[in-house]
């Protein structure tokens, strides 16, 4: 049996899971996962200003913490933190690292901001089995996080599809940290939920796993928990990955006295293609909401709206009008409804005009004129498309430093 | 009885790319069949007006059918203009809405 845990869902998540997680009991592997497709985008942007960076900052305050713990107590270290540049990260860690690259498909896609392959668990295996003691990867699947020290541990080939499959479900409960354990849960009104533990995966031999997490802390581990976060962003039932194709639909949850049972997962081989995440900058957005109180709620967004528009002409404005009023209402805020409106402009000056256009208008509009927050200067805004390729034409890599 | 089917159901929803995913699911065999049978891709259009071209998968071992809102999401969260641009409540906002539920399933 492997133990791993997890300690990050997203980049931003609790900065103290990483200790949390060393310190509540024992672990073989920690696990996080930093890289949302919002992610890609956000760390695109940093390497534009500084091409030293595109990785996920927090992650390297997590290891100036924790990182001597770990090593004492023998816990290995695998994270996506990487994101756009793996190697840059892995050069900052005083320890025996590996890295993951070849993700990076930026030259096949020159239009594009970023444009990374899911790559999968075999590099990760590939470093911990040349003695890494933190593996930096960039784009891989969550799931490898979990797959790849797993495979690593017990000497699975690459087809064995069940027990891969069995892994892969096992990191997909994980990916998300507390969403495992009562975090964002419909019936969190039957559990206590404050502060959610974070989730621990128990892997067998066969692929299947135990779902945990450390005694005397938060949330809890059940079937119904488990369940919600096996229903998060999936599709159909063949889950793609570019190990295994997961079947969801051959998932067995068992409730456990620690925890669930993961069992009887079923796998087939991968798809030949791998999936590349394209972020692309769209151009700049700014956005307003105008509150309209009271009567004539239609008449004064129409007003509004006229008004704007003769200024900076109706070119990307998308308006949305929230009947959130109630009549004859007993609080301000119940009888106002808001008045949403976004621009999306490939001119930055357009998107700033707008924040201008809008505030002239303060004494000069309907009565009762104020808006939930005055428009800034508008951001730039990504777009994002899948991209599929073929296997030979990703080349990945361990590399050990 | 008219109940919100949260009474009965959990769900979760989230964003991928510009589609959004809800997954629905219920706590015992009769109420699966149940959820199985109401929960059709029509009806689901009926209740959140918003989903247009829909898929609809069902996961009988976990009592969860997983539906796929395509292009519910534009361009992906980034540059969506929608209220909730990640669809993290679209599964709250279904489970708020009230639908007729057997009585013996509540």
């Amino acid at each position: 049996m492997i133990r791993i845990g997890n300690a990050s869902g997203f980049y931003g998540d609790r900065l103290s899971a990483m200790r949390e997680q060393l310190e509540g009991g024992h672990l073989d592997v920690l696990t996080g996962d930093y890289l949302a497709e919002l992610t890609m985008l956000i760390l695109g942007r940093d390497r534009m200003k500084d091409s030293s960076l595109g990785y996920a900052k927090t992650f390297l305050r997590q290891m100036e913490d924790c990182l001597a713990l770990a090593l004492d107590r023998g816990v290995k270290i695998v994270v996506n933190a990487g994101g756009l540049n793996p190697e840059g990260l892995a050069r900052k860690l005083d320890a025996k690292v590996g890295y993951v690259t070849g993700d990076d498909l930026k030259a096949r896609f020159p239009e594009a901001l970023t444009a990374n392959a899911y790559l999968g668990a075999w590099e990760i295996a590939d470093c911990l089995k040349q003695g890494a003691q933190v593996v930096v990867t960039g784009r891989v699947t969550d799931a490898s996080l979990v797959v790849g020290p797993a495979a690593a541990h017990f000497g699975w080939a690459r087809d064995d599809w069940d027990r891969l499959a069995g892994a892969t479900v096992a990191g997909h409960v994980l990916e998300c940290g507390t969403q495992a354990t009562g975090g964002n849960y419909s019936f969190f009104t039957e559990i206590d939920v404050t502060r959610p533990g974070f989730p621990i995966a128990e892997i067998g031999e066969d692929g299947s796993s135990l779902i945990t997490k450390h005694d005397g802390t938060g949330g809890a581990v059940t079937v119904d928990t488990v369940t919600a976060q096996l229903l998060y962003e999936i599709g159909a039932p063949e889950y793609l990955g570019p190990d295994v194709t997961t079947h969801f639909d051959t998932i067995r949850l068992d409730e456990d006295p620690r925890g669930v049972r993961i069992s009887g997962v079923k796998g087939s081989p991968p798809p030949d293609t791998l999936k590349v995440c394209l972020n692309t900058l769209g151009g700049f957005r700014n956005s307003t909401s105008f509150v309209l109180t009271g009567l004539d709620v239609e008449a004064k967004a129409a007003l509004v709206r006229r008004q704007l528009e003769n200024a900076i002409g109706d070119e990307g404005l998308t308006w949305t009008l929230a009947r959130t009023d109630q009549a004859d209402a007993a609080t301000e805020e119940q009888a106002s409804a808001l008045l949403h409106v976004t621009i999306k402009t490939t001119d930055p000056k357009r998107a700033k005009g707008f924040s201008r256009a809008a505030i002239e208008l303060a004494l000069a509009s309907y009565p009762g004129f104020h808006v939930t927050a005055p428009p800034g200067d508008g951001t730039p805004f990504g777009v994002y498309k899948a991209a599929y390729v073929g296997r030979d034409e990703v080349s990945a890599k361990a590399v050990m430093l | 009885m008219k109940r919100p089917l949260g009474t009965i159901a959990g769900a979760r929803s989230g964003d991928k790319g510009g589609d959004a995913n809800l997954g629905v699911w219920v706590r015992s065999d009769e109420a699966y069949e149940w959820l199985n049978g109401f929960l059709t891709v029509e009806k689901l259009r009926e209740l959140l007006p918003e989903a247009q071209d829909v898929s609809r998968y069902e996961l009988p071992n976990l009592r969860a059918l997983n539906f796929v809102l395509h292009g519910l999401l534009g361009d992906g969260v980034a540059s969506s203009t929608r209220f909730d641009p990640q669809a993290k409540a679209l599964g709250e906002w279904l489970r708020g809405r009230v639908v007729e539920i057997p009585e013996e399933l509540l």
